[in-house]
């Protein structure tokens, strides 16, 4: 019925360098990660909230995250053709 | 969906893990160990907030200023004479003590060999003190070994108030739904400003807190001054902090002097009108030049100001491990984006606070309380500017340091009876319980996107929200209006959902009061700015706009600032 807001931000994940400290999904502040307990992984649940904020990236000491912002799926809104 | 249900307990419920709730919980328990402190956060406390997205600034005070001068600069270059003059030589006055006790927190704050502060000048009477981004884990570290109690991913959604006084809030787990009843003697709200889930890094400040002390029946002041704007690259949406220095129209023609005349402390709402005009005229899109030939021809800075151009001032900034590993990361993300390009637009935040709290921090509910971002411009104190940074960069994080230490210490103060808190009724509890999981038990009707994105419309262009007129207003009331209709079948589908449908409607609410503020304000002052009344009007607007929920009905009423007590008067 209405444009919706979700954004098309992609998280890249290489699960072969995560020791499942869970410092990422502690770092999600906007609740895109939910963790795995069993097998101690982050699961990327609800990526189309993303705001690529890079706080879960910036936590991860072994790398193993990379936020890849889609800045053109971001608004501005401005009433101009150009920024809508 | 199936949930547990559980009832909880204690003396002090803070809602809201950030810098605020954190500083208010470790106050309390320092100076009356005996209290029983909750935290309830809807992410995880030291992580969720601003403090540690990025900003990582306090304002300093030079200790050759005296908090005097300072409040005087303030009321009249930013505050614009609507300010609680007294609150904010408060706030001035306790800056050192409030540094000193961040590091007896544990909190990582820089100093020089000599052991003064490592101080960067940023305008004219302000300067900053860096601090590192895991300000908040340091906090919330502090706060455990004193025996605070902590929930996390744990989401306030609704107060209940017995007579006129507080009673506790019912929450629920964003993660299984357990539904909380939790009794408390006294209630924080530190949940932070409405940001309207607009730009990055901003977007955490949903408004749940403010719109649920709104239903709760706590008064609201200065709605109006609620939606700060920045100016951002147009292909990054990355804000250019003091870029509004060096704002060029399509013809080359260098902007700024139309709307400044000396560097201020911060962006001001008319360098946004500034973009929206010459958009109309024809002559945008609006760019930053920096070049080394026209430095003279800069706004001079004001007397007695330190200020160093903007971007060397801004690397200093994040001369910290934390801090500095954020910005390269957002650095090299948005320079691929921009390609150099250094056209501009406004970015949209928002930042509307409006908890109405006296110089305790206290709510008009009884043994409620609001810091930090939720009752910035609520608290008066600092006029007629949108929440931090509100033309006073550095302000934010202090800001909610100093909240929640007068806040604390009024709590901790406070004689309890050593019983229970009280019980709430039954009755109260179904109710509330029915209306906050009713979306999830729709099967069709609208999703919180729909309502959010319809907010956003509205508030969003700055000419129905920065630079307004009576006619925009109306425009954007009408997208609100239909926005509340279409909050009224909210559907979700499971607790991540269910949570922002509850934003959704916090959006709508604030939207609400913001509009039916600016409406009544018919005069420009500070931030607030209106093409139909371009005039500060000390003579019939020097009132402070209160808007309350009585029985279900927006109300509002206007009070006299009490400008006779205060120091510094307008001419």
């Amino acid at each position: 019925m209405f444009p919706t807001i979700f954004t098309k931000h992609t998280i890249e994940f290489d699960p072969s360098k995560c020791v499942g400290c869970g410092l990422c999904y502690k770092a999600c502040f906007v609740d895109v990660i939910r963790w795995d307990e069993e097998n101690r992984k982050p699961i990327f649940k609800y990526v189309e909230d993303c705001e690529h904020c890079f706080y879960c990236q910036s936590q991860c000491k072994k790398e193993a995250i990379r936020v890849v912002p889609n800045y053109a799926s971001e608004r501005l809104l401005q009433s101009f053709p150009q920024y809508k | 969906m199936d949930y547990k249900k559980e009832n909880l307990s204690c003396d002090v419920l803070i809602a809201g893990g950030g810098v605020g709730g954190l500083t208010a919980a470790i106050e309390i328990k320092e100076k009356n160990p005996d209290l029983d402190v909750l935290i309830v956060e809807k992410q995880t406390t030291g992580y969720g907030g601003k403090a540690n997205k990025g900003g990582g600034v306090l304002q300093y005070f030079r200790p050759d200023m005296s908090p005097a001068e300072f409040v005087k600069f303030h009321v009249e270059n930013i505050g614009c004479y609507l300010g609680d003059q007294d609150v904010m030589y408060k706030y001035v006055e306790m800056n050192t003590e409030m540094l000193e006790k961040l590091i007896s927190w544990g909190c990582n704050l820089p100093k020089n060999p000599d052991g003064s502060w490592f101080v960067i000048p940023t305008g004219p009477m302000t300067s900053m003190i860096t601090v590192d981004l895991d300000i908040t884990l340091k906090m919330r570290q502090r706060a455990t070994k004193l025996g605070v109690r902590i929930m996390d991913k744990t989401t306030v959604a609704e107060f209940f108030v017995d007579g006129d006084k507080i009673a506790g809030a019912a929450a629920y787990s964003i993660l299984d739904g357990t539904f909380y009843v939790i009794k408390a003697k006294y209630v924080v709200v530190a949940t932070g400003s409405q940001n309207y889930r607009f730009a990055s890094m901003w977007s955490s400040g949903r408004g749940d807190g403010i719109a649920a002390a709104y239903r709760a029946g706590a008064e609201m002041r200065n709605c109006e001054f609620g939606n700060f704007t920045q100016i951002a690259k147009v292909k990054s949406h990355d804000e250019v902090v003091f870029g509004e220095n060096n704002m060029y129209n399509a013809k080359g023609e260098f902007i700024t002097p139309h709307f400044r005349s000396y560097r201020e402390t911060d962006i001001n709402s008319n360098a946004i009108r500034e973009w929206y005009w010459q958009m109309l005229a024809g002559t945008g899109p609006v760019h930053l030049e920096y070049p080394e030939r026209e430095q003279e021809s800069r706004p001079a800075p004001a007397e007695g100001t330190d200020s160093k151009e903007g971007g060397a001032a801004m690397a200093r900034l994040f001369d910290r491990p934390y801090g500095r590993q954020f910005r390269m990361l957002n650095t090299i993300s948005s320079q691929s984006a921009d390609q150099g390009s250094m056209e501009i637009c406004p970015l949209f935040i928002g930042e509307q606070s409006p908890i109405r709290v006296d110089g305790d921090m206290a709510t008009s509910i009884k043994g409620m309380y609001a810091i930090g971002d939720c009752s910035y411009t609520g608290s008066a104190a600092p006029g007629a500017v949108p929440a931090p940074p509100g033309r006073n960069r550095g302000s934010g994080i202090l800001n909610a340091v100093f909240a929640g230490i007068v806040c604390g210490d009024a709590i901790a103060a406070l004689k309890t009876c050593g019983c229970a808190p009280a019980d709430i009724p039954a009755e109260k509890v179904a109710a509330v319980e029915e209306a906050i999981y009713a979306p999830l038990k729709r099967t069709a009707g609208h999703k919180a996107k729909d309502v959010i994105d319809l907010v956003q419309r509205a508030v969003v262009p700055i000419e129905q929200s920065v630079y307004m007129k009576e006619d925009r207003m109306k425009k954007a009331e009408g997208i609100v209006a239909e926005a509340r209709e279409a909050s009224k079948d909210l559907c979700a589908e499971d607790w991540h959902d269910l949570l922002a449908c509850h934003e959704a409607e916090a959006m709508v609410t604030c939207a609400e009061m913001f509009y039916a503020a600016s409406e009544m304000r018919k005069e420009s002052r500070g931030w607030f700015l209106r093409e139909d009344y371009p005039d500060i009007d000390n003579k019939n607007w020097l009132k402070w706009i209160i808007v309350q929920n009585v029985d279900g009905k927006m109300t509002l009423h206007t009070e006299d600032v009490p400008i006779d007590k205060y120091p510094n008067k307008p001419e």
